[in-house]
């Protein structure tokens, strides 16, 4: 990607972002009713911290002298305070933050371990019977909501085999202390190898549940391109060539079907981020979807507003990795 | 083979990761409850919550406790005197200890009352429960182990709402700082904050230098288990998921729908208990149709309460013929229950001047959509035509704040109530100008009566007031009266010693665990 164009795509950014901002403001500037009230929620303030919040919040002055100072906060990381917590939103966000990464990534380590092979195996033996299963598991992974695949999963392996944790993060009984807030690698870096696997064992449903829509999406994305890719004529110059097909598919096909799968991973772990509100919720999973789910729940409106801003820009700079990912991997293309 | 060479060690991992994790079991004397939200805070002065509430009174004791039906006994205090309308005094229990090892005193009695009523004491903040102990103006400190009460008007209840405030230690609160107190306890109840892992867990220990608690409240001493784990489990299937699995000894919040498989499990089963919160209907006093009685009366003979209990609400509801619980201080038993009277409603509209019935919306906010579908069922079956308009919680009480609620006809609703005094519930729903009074309901009498019940320090006198009103309210009607659900608990059989609460939170100090 040239600098120009890249700049070009920047300046986008720019005003998506800003087109993002104006909507999370407007959306409290839209709701009905006094907005002192519905920023308290449910919660119970007294007049003087009504008045004290009017006041913080600027009523009096014009709508884009508000917006200006909202796009400012924001900036500066400052949410304001959650009145039902009593504590600042930004603080809430960060606490919640680690869960939510943590489980997003081992849900796209698990989408991709498992529709990479399976994308390939469906490409090479195209009609045939794995491809047909495939194709059927990938259309039921798309199509099977979460809050019901998740809910099955802990009948089955945690109800009746007792094999995995209903909810939760990890045991009670493990104490990791926190460096990145990630307890896989925590618990590794505190070399405590029962904690790291009672993680890892609390991991498995929820990140499965979350994982099995992107998978069923990779896969196809991987089986088209590998049997675009199959159909070259390099790959037949390869074989002509005596090389082993395990050599071919791995060197010549895999590495060029994996350019749009990269791509498309990368725009999919924006919505995974949509889907952890419904797996963690479920799963008791202490991250920032619950936080959000909890805020609307209890009309915690500073909450919800920031984790919109937040969900919101991520999955537009994810977007845009994806773009420049995609450019990078195949020179070919031109933005 | 690719696959294999990726699955099989992947697969071995999530094997062994099952193996240890499955390994885990419960350790011994541990009780996990499988709670349906976090709490906001744990200070016992900033939050009216009930989910908070719950863990803090395991971890707070208060000057008096309640007992199962209702009664105060004394907890932190050994005795209590009025020394005048105005003024009380309580002698404290002596050698009690917080957490923190220091002995509770009447300087830090005074400074917790000092902290919920004295405006902008917290930081500038004023505690949100102020208004749950009236018009007490003042603490007094008489000696170390003795306060007095100063009133600013005479309140006959204040001892009934002292359950509701927890002492903390002057000491701590000090230290620690408004903001630090919505993570860090120290209290005198049975168990003591190992750990808040929020929006996952709030694991607790037992005090062992616990004083032992109410000596009305048998069993006294120390706590039953050594370890309490409030687990946050929002989701209701997942919550009893939980509970079938072993992991958790009791669920709050069971759904009806589940009570046949806890109750198919031998090792769970199910226990219930009558809730605080009344349902309703506010019927608009203030235009057409419900300003005529008779409507209201028709509308209240057009509900087969024990058909919607049964079928909708699994039998696990009391219907109401009024506004409070039958199990609240000042309950009027002598009423008669509305009966289901379509003859009656037919008549009564008739006589209203809507022969033909008549046409009307309720609104209600999607929570509680369904069940609001079945009263408006049965209102349209008996000639009072009901459209349910679902609305967004804001905005639908933005509409109803207005004058004469804009011209809306019903809508369905709820009041809870913890102290199960009418003083928490009748008064602010049905007192002209009250702070939850939508149906604009206006009666010169009710009124006069609920002001004397106020200041009544006659407990019978006082009671026969609250009685009075509801034989009024009773006539006129001016609510469309539904039920009070019970609340409903799943427990696994291990568990013993422990009783859900009326007041709808879970105390762990009796519980055990085999």
């Amino acid at each position: 990607m040239s600098p120009i164009k890249l700049l070009e795509r920047l300046i986008q950014l720019g005003f998506v972002l800003f087109g993002i901002s104006l909507i999370v403001f407007l959306m409290m500037e839209a709701t009905p009713g006094d907005p002192v009230e519905i920023m308290l929620g449910d919660s119970l303030a007294s007049a003087e911290q009504k008045e004290l919040l009017r006041r913080d919040m600027g009523l009096d002055r014009p709508l884009v002298a508000r917006y200006l100072h909202f796009v400012g906060n924001a900036l500066g990381g400052e949410f304001g305070q959650s009145f039902f917590h009593r504590r600042p939103v930004a603080d809430l966000i960060l606490e919640r933050l680690p869960a939510t990464i943590e489980l997003t990534l081992v849900a796209m380590v698990v989408a991709v371990a498992v529709a990479i092979p399976l994308g390939i195996i469906a490409a090479v033996h195209r009609g045939g019977l794995l491809d047909r299963l495939a194709s059927v598991g990938a259309m039921l992974g798309v199509s099977m909501p979460g809050f019901w695949f998740g809910i099955l999963l802990i009948m089955l392996f945690a109800v009746r085999l007792h094999l995995l944790p209903v909810a939760g993060r990890i045991g009670y009984s493990h104490e990791v202390p926190a460096v990145t807030g990630l307890l896989l690698v925590d618990s590794l870096i505190a070399l405590q190898p029962a904690s790291f696997l009672a993680a890892l064992g609390h991991l498995v449903l929820p990140a499965v549940t979350l994982g099995l829509a992107m998978a069923a999406i990779l896969m196809r994305v991987t089986r088209t391109a590998m049997l675009e890719v199959l159909s070259q004529d390099y790959m037949t110059f390869a074989e002509a060539k005596g090389l082993s097909r395990r050599r071919i598919l791995v060197r010549h096909g895999l590495k060029n079907a994996l350019i749009p799968t990269v791509t498309v991973a990368a725009i999919e772990t924006g919505s995974l981020l949509g889907g952890n509100m419904i797996v963690e919720t479920i799963f008791a999973w202490p991250g920032l979807g619950r936080l959000v789910v909890e805020a609307i729940f209890a009309r915690n409106y500073p909450v919800v507003q920031a984790c919109v801003l937040f969900y919101a820009v991520t999955y537009v700079l994810l977007n845009f990795v994806a773009d420049v990912l995609y450019t990078v991997l195949n020179p070919k293309v031109r933005l | 083979m690719l696959l294999g060479r990726l699955l099989v060690p992947a697969a071995a991992a999530l094997a062994v990761a099952a193996g240890a994790v499955a390994a885990t079991g419960t350790a011994a004397q541990e009780l996990r409850i499988g709670y349906s939200a976090d709490v906001p805070t744990l200070d016992p002065g900033n939050h009216r919550n009930r989910f908070a509430e719950g863990v803090i009174l395991n971890i707070h004791d208060a000057l008096v406790a309640r007992t199962d039906d209702m009664a105060v006994v004394d907890e932190l205090i050994e005795g209590w005197t009025q020394i005048d309308a105005l003024t009380y005094e309580a002698r404290l229990r002596r050698g009690v200890r917080f957490h923190s090892g220091d002995e509770m005193t009447a300087e830090d009695v005074k400074f917790t009352f000092d902290r919920l009523t004295k405006e902008g004491f917290m930081g500038g903040q004023t505690s949100p429960r102020k208004s749950l102990l009236g018009p007490l103006a003042d603490t007094e400190i008489v000696d170390p182990h003795t306060v007095r009460f100063h009133l600013s008007a005479p309140w006959p209840i204040l001892r009934a709402y002292l359950p509701f405030q927890q002492i903390v230690s002057k000491r701590f609160v000090e230290a620690t700082g408004t903001e630090g107190m919505a993570t860090h306890t120290n209290g005198t109840g049975p168990f003591r904050l190992v750990e808040w892992r929020r929006g996952e867990a709030i694991i607790l220990e037992r005090f062992d230098d616990y004083y032992g608690g109410a000596p009305d409240l048998p069993p006294v001493g120390p706590a039953g288990v050594e370890r309490v784990i409030f687990r946050i489990i929002p989701e209701s299937a997942s919550r009893v998921a939980a509970l079938l699995a072993g992991e958790v000894d009791i669920i709050d919040n069971l759904p009806v729908t589940d009570i046949p498989v806890v109750e198919a499990n031998p090792a769970t089963r199910v226990m219930t208990t009558n809730g605080t919160r009344s349902f309703f209907v506010d019927l608009n006093n203030a235009v057409p149709p419900f300003n005529d009685v008779r409507v209201r009366q028709a509308a209240n003979m057009a509900i087969d309460r024990d058909l919607i209990v049964e079928r909708v609400l699994g039998g696990l509801a009391v219907p109401l013929n009024g506004l409070i619980s039958p199990q609240s201080y000042g309950y009027n038993a002598d009423l008669p229950p509305w009966s289901y009277d379509p003859d009656r409603v037919r008549a009564l509209l008739g006589e209203a001047g809507f022969p033909d019935g008549v046409d009307v919306t309720l609104d209600v906010d999607p929570a509680n959509r369904e069940n609001a579908e079945a009263v408006a069922a049965m209102l349209t079956q008996n000639g009072i035509r009901t459209t349910v308009q679902v609305w967004e919680l804001n905005v639908m009480d933005a509409t109803w704040r207005e004058e004469n609620a804009a011209g809306r006809n019903m809508r369905y609703r709820s009041w809870g109530d913890g102290a199960l005094d009418p003083v928490g519930i009748f008064d602010p729903v049905l007192r002209t100008g009250g702070r939850g009074n939508f149906s604009r309901y206006s009666n010169a009498e009710v009124d006069a009566l609920l002001a004397a019940a106020e200041s009544e320090t006659d407990v019978a006198r006082r009671s026969r007031m609250y009685q009075d009103a509801q034989a009024i309210v009773r006539e006129e009607a001016p609510l469309l009266f539904l039920w009070l659900p019970r609340d409903i608990y799943g427990v696994s059989a291990r568990l013993s010693g422990w009783r859900p609460s009326p007041r709808g939170v879970i105390k762990i100090h009796d519980a055990r665990v085999d």
